[in-house]
């Protein structure tokens, strides 16, 4: 329902060329001491901005589509990174500090063999696929029994806040065996490259650009089928939906579940590249700053979130050295702004300053549109 | 710092008897001579009367006060040190057995170093003696808890020679707790009798009091047979009863307090949340702001406060008070708490929150913003670090009842949880302010119709909840941490509790604060483990939110949409 | 139950909230082909009866039957839907912000499952009874614009629409004049005659003119607290002594 499908995918085109061929480009092939050189650390910095990205779809589909505030996806997003995390811990082998086959935290909680739940985990496939299944089976589990009872608007927020604090605590603790508070770091190998090395990272830069690029025209068939028509019709009116005969639990069920998957999938791309995963990146709070990306970007469309994630992460990346104390001031005064003074995000500013030359047309449809998502979904 | 204490009385004793001849300082002091003979030193100090000066004087010696100093021709002279310390580290010295102030070779009065001396050494033998007749003193002190304490010591001892001073004393004693403290002596020391019959009276005795301090003597002897081992297997069952009667009690108090630590965190949101329908992120912040204020006016009461937030010094005077007065700074942080959190409350709302009435998730996300703001304020102002707010010492100590401890902070919580509850139920259905605010939640437009100025009553309402997060603040901060994140840690099990009540119920507000306050105990009782009750509870309450989607009490109205 | 060619029959019906008999006693029954219009003064219980068939709220106790073998009292409202009752509520309500054409594309008779709303595309039978429907309700120019945008009168229209494009056997019309102008209400009314003897039509209504206009000597029902006062053609019920009581002055009001 973008007012111009084909300018979208002319701008979403290049910018794809510039980001998944350009700069790779420069990063390998322009000696180090030229202006045009992109160095390792920016191709690592983007590619979090990037993982980021797919996160931030993932919030909007549920959030500016359907109406659903998570605030768990910051958890399948963290359970995402610790699937493919088992498996880089046990691709360091004997390199690790103690020199043991088993990961270190492992050894320092003194097992001497590897839990049974470990062992699958040394098939890269299976970590690959419980990357998407366990996301998306907690999601369905949870979503089934929220979406049953009608919990909707603030309630399921709230909920889905609970639940990541819970999951949280439950990361947080040693006896789950999953490295407590300090969870994995020090990964060495991926596939047999080593991870850190500057063309493996590149690599992974690709593929989570690829990923990025696959989730944003993936989400952007989903809802212009049938059934992005009643995903918005959702978030309208959803007892209006029940009256049309359709199960709002089952479609919002979907949404959730698929909106595992996609998170699930930034979060592994992201550990790849970040090179460690906690419990802290689970918590509710990692989740609202997810939302306000989307905020930020501009919800209900799907370019808004990706340039919500890269300017926010940006301004951080910034604003963490720059000013290390005022950076959380400086977050939260850009939420509480862009909530207050410009609720459909950067991606409406444009339209605004056109619609400030052109002034003919009074009701902008694609401004109603988002007012609207604005109104509480029941 | 007891010894430094005791030194003093001790010093000022010496100084008002003067030297009044043969007291028991003297014959200490002649004791304290006769070093490495304990036989000797024991039969002296044994026969002098457990006067409170030889148990000051006896207590001296045993922790190091007592010194000797090298005297002309090879002897060698007792002292004790006045504990005011000079800017040196010296102190003034008097002789322990007159009382005079010690001299130098100049006549002057000798001031020295304490560790450069030696002091008066204590054998086993002779500390084992002293603190038998201390204990026995103890019998007999003023103080009921020094009592108490001499009563448990001389009990776990079971030195049948004790068991006439331990009658002599039941029958003067008037005391209840300490009366079945030395019963319980009394029977523990009988079990090492070696009259079957009286082993086994004080078995039964000891499963009556249920004595869980005997649990280990009557283990013991239920290894062996015949009826002292079956008397004693009765009294362990008896008193392992006991004890989950005890841990029961325990952990119901536990909950109940835990309840209103809950109730008075989601009160405020109760109001906020359930009557108006502001989702308020930052109601943890104001939290907050409460305990914070709590911790400016201690320091005021105290030792004055420095601040430097954004490189601006700031300077908090000192009302340098102690004793009572400073006990009762509580009594003044508990209004301006209120006060301040109600004020930034006030702020909030006609900043922010009355652009978002009706669109909730909006305010969500907004006072989300707020609250990461302030939190770092709080960091920039008062450190990243926790603050220590010190517990007025009539909130200290604890009561213990038939073994059940209750902390007074925790008793005090529960009091209050129940004195803001009726104080917010007087207000909402007895004033006219509580009157305008039902009008106003229950149709906005009606009551704007009715002349109602509605905005008025948004912003009372608003300050009201925000007052009440900031009196959570001030209780909050005499029973945990008092750092930047404070209200985080609370926000969520604050929602929760107010979304299982029913949104727009107060009643059902308390119903399930206490609720989950029981549950969480009790499996962190039967659990053992904090984290794993917690998530259960959190588990527990969207299956519960399965069979009642609305929470406890449903405020159901005839308005069908929303 | 006896009444076999009812097609909807409600008999014994309770409903209170908070102590408030909202619905009392209730019987009220409806043949197939019928075009019934249903008034009483506010609170009469009219839109809770409304809610009680869709599935909206749950009786206390009684029964509701459809076509004499669904009981819609254990049914949730998309289960309701699918059996054919659709309703139009008081305030229109259409999807605002999407189409005309979309809010009749989501409410086309056909599958409401998850994957095949995926997969779904538009066929020419379906588009063709999505231009017939317009033509209907009279929107075929606006069928582009975004619903929130319509008229009021035009929401309505649109509302009924989607309960055609339904194909509803029975439609359950909340107050369909109500907010409109004497001309929107008067082509309303042709729009629900002309639709009378092809479906089954349940009108709630406080417009006595616009209950003239379309009664047409058909059975009127009259609710007074909760249960049915009286029934009959509209002359006899208004000129009934205890319909003038309930409704004492109001009803000379239009």
């Amino acid at each position: 329902m973008q007012p111009q499908p084909r300018r979208e995918i002319l701008i979403a085109g290049a910018l794809a060329l510039v980001l998944l061929v350009l700069m790779p480009a420069l990063n390998a092939w322009v000696p180090q001491d030229s202006l045009l050189h992109v160095s390792n650390f920016t191709i690592n910095v983007w590619g979090k901005y990037l993982a980021y990205g797919i996160l931030a779809i993932s919030v909007d589909l549920l959030w500016g589509y359907t109406g659903l505030l998570s605030l768990g996806q910051a958890l399948f997003f963290s359970l995402g990174g610790y699937m493919l995390g088992m498996h880089l811990m046990l691709m360091i082998g004997k390199l690790g500090q103690y020199k043991s086959d088993l990961p270190d935290f492992l050894v320092f909680l003194g097992h001497t063999f590897l839990p049974a739940f470990w062992k699958p985990f040394y098939s890269f496939a299976f970590a690959m696929l419980m990357v998407f299944l366990l996301p998306m089976l907690l999601a369905k589990v949870f979503g089934f029994l929220a979406f049953r009872s009608r919990i909707k608007g603030v309630y399921f927020s709230i909920l889905t806040q609970a639940l990541t604090y819970g999951a949280s605590l439950m990361f947080f603790r040693n006896d789950m065996l999953l490295g407590g508070n300090n969870g994995f770091t020090d990964f060495k190998f991926l596939l047999g490259a080593d991870i850190r090395s500057a063309g493996t990272q590149r690599t992974l830069y690709i593929c989570t650009g690829i990923a990025l690029m696959a989730v944003y025209f993936g989400c952007r068939w989903l809802t212009r089928t049938k059934f992005g028509l009643i995903q918005r019709a959702i978030r309208d009116s959803e007892t209006r939906v029940l009256f049309s005969g359709y199960s709002a639990a089952n479609y919002k069920l979907f949404v959730f579940v698929v909106a595992a998957g996609i998170a699930s999938l930034g979060g592994a791309l992201y550990v790849t590249q970040v090179g460690i995963i906690n419990p802290s990146e689970m918590t509710p709070d990692k989740s609202l700053e997810a939302v306000v990306w989307v905020a930020v970007g501009g919800r209900g469309t799907l370019v808004g979130p990706i340039l919500g994630a890269v300017v926010v992460n940006a301004l951080k990346s910034w604003a963490t050295r720059a000013i290390p104390d005022l950076w959380l001031i400086l977050l939260g005064s850009l939420f509480l702004g862009v909530v207050l003074f410009l609720p459909e995000g950067l991606i409406s500013i444009p339209a605004k300053i056109r619609s400030l030359f052109t002034r003919s047309k009074p009701l902008d449809p694609q401004e109603s549109a988002v007012s609207k998502a604005n109104a509480p979904a029941a | 710092m007891i010894r430094a204490c005791l030194s003093l009385v001790f010093f000022l004793a010496l100084e008002l008897s003067g030297a009044v001849a043969a007291g028991p300082a003297e014959v200490v002091a002649k004791a304290v001579l006769l070093e490495d003979k304990s036989e000797e030193q024991i039969a002296l100090i044994k026969e002098l009367d457990p006067t409170p000066e030889l148990i000051s004087l006896l207590t001296l010696w045993k922790e190091g006060g007592i010194f000797l100093l090298e005297g002309p021709s090879n002897t060698k002279i007792p002292v004790v040190l006045d504990p005011l310390k000079g800017t040196d580290d010296k102190q003034a010295a008097k002789l322990l057995a007159t009382g005079l102030p010690h001299t130098d070779s100049d006549g002057k009065p000798a001031r020295l170093i304490a560790s450069d001396l030696n002091a008066a050494e204590t054998d086993s033998d002779l500390r084992t003696a002293m603190k038998s007749i201390l204990d026995l003193a103890g019998l007999a002190a003023d103080d009921r808890s020094a009592r108490l304490q001499a009563v448990e010591t001389l009990g776990m001892e079971q030195d049948p020679s004790r068991l006439p001073a331990l009658r002599g004393r039941l029958e003067k004693e008037t005391d209840e707790e300490v009366r079945h403290t030395i019963r319980e002596a009394i029977a523990l020391t009988e079990l090492k009798s070696s009259d079957p019959a009286a082993v086994v009276i004080a078995c039964r005795t000891l499963g009556e009091l249920g004595s869980i301090r005997s649990q280990d003597a009557l283990k013991a002897i239920a290894k062996d047979s015949g009826p002292t081992a079956k008397a004693a297997q009765e009294a362990l069952r008896k008193i392992e009863l006991h004890l989950q009667a005890a841990n029961t009690w325990g952990t119901i108090f536990r909950g109940l307090s835990l309840g209103s630590v809950l109730l008075v965190a989601a009160l405020g949101l109760a109001v906020t949340f359930g009557l108006m329908g502001v989702i308020n992120m930052a109601h943890g912040e104001m939290i907050a702001v409460g305990a914070y204020t709590t911790y400016v006016v201690q320091c005021i009461f105290g030792p004055g406060l420095e601040l430097s937030p954004f490189g601006i010094h700031i300077t908090l005077p000192s009302l340098k008070t102690s004793g009572w007065i400073y006990d009762s700074y509580f009594l003044v942080a508990i209004p301006l708490s209120f006060l301040t959190a109600a004020l930034a409350g006030i702020a909030l709302e006609r900043t922010v929150i009355r652009f978002l009435y009706r669109r909730p998730l909006e305010s969500l996300l907004a006072t989300w913003g707020v609250s990461l703001v302030v939190q770092q304020l709080f960091r920039l102002t008062f450190g990243a670090n926790n603050v220590q707010v010190a517990s007025p010492r009539w909130l200290s100590g604890h009561w213990t009842f038939s073994d059940v401890s209750l902390g007074w902070n925790r008793v005090f919580v529960i009091c209050f949880a129940a004195a803001i509850v009726a104080g917010v139920f007087l207000l909402l259905a007895r004033t006219p302010l509580g009157l305008l605010i039902r009008a106003v939640m229950q149709n906005r437009s009606m009551a704007a119709c009715m002349g109602v100025r509605t905005e008025r009553v948004n912003l009372l309402t608003f300050g009201l909840g925000s007052g009440l997060a900031g009196l959570a603040g001030a209780f909050l901060s005499q029973i945990g941490n008092v750092g930047p994140s404070l209200g985080q840690s609370y926000i969520v099990d604050a929602f929760m509790t107010v979304v299982v009540g029913g949104v727009g119920s107060l009643f059902g507000t308390i119903f399930s604060a206490l609720g989950i306050g029981m549950v969480d105990q009790s499996l962190q009782q039967i659990l053992g483990n904090p984290v794993l009750g917690k998530i259960l509870v959190l588990a527990g309450i969207i299956l519960f939110l399965q069979w009642r989607p609305a929470g406890l009490f449903v405020s159901r109205s005839r308005s069908l949409e929303n | 139950m006896t009444q076999k060619s009812f097609l909807l029959s409600a008999e014994g019906v309770n409903k209170s909230f908070d102590g408030f008999k909202a619905i009392n006693d209730l019987n009220f029954y409806l043949e197939s082909g019928e075009l019934r219009t249903v008034i009483g003064p506010n609170g009469a219980g009219k839109t809770t009866f409304l809610d009680l068939i869709t599935g909206r709220t749950q009786a206390d106790t009684g029964t509701i039957e459809f076509e004499g073998r669904h009981n819609l009292k254990e049914m949730s409202e998309h289960e309701i839907y699918r059996l054919g009752i659709g309703r139009k509520f008081q305030t229109p309500t259409v999807y605002t912000d999407h189409s005309v054409t979309e809010n009749l594309i989501l409410s086309l008779a056909g599958s409401r499952g998850v994957f095949s709303s995926l997969f779904f595309r538009l066929g020419s039978d379906q588009k063709d009874r999505i231009d017939e429907i317009l033509k209907t309700i009279n929107l075929t120019e606006h069928r582009d614009r975004k619903a929130g945008t319509l008229a009021h009168g035009q929401k309505q229209w649109l509302e009924i629409g989607m309960l055609l494009a339904q194909e509803a056997k029975l439609l359950l019309v909340d107050e369909p004049a109500a907010g409109m102008t004497d001309e929107e209400t008067a082509r309303t009314g042709e729009l629900l005659l002309s639709l009378a003897g092809k479906h089954t039509i349940v009108v709630i209504e406080h417009d006595m003119v616009f209950v003239r206009q379309i009664s047409q000597g058909r059975k009127v029902t009259v609710l007074h607290q909760g249960s049915v006062l009286c029934e009959g053609p509209v002359d006899s019920v208004q000129s009934d002594p205890k319909v003038i009581e309930v409704y004492l002055g109001r009803k000379h009001a239009r």
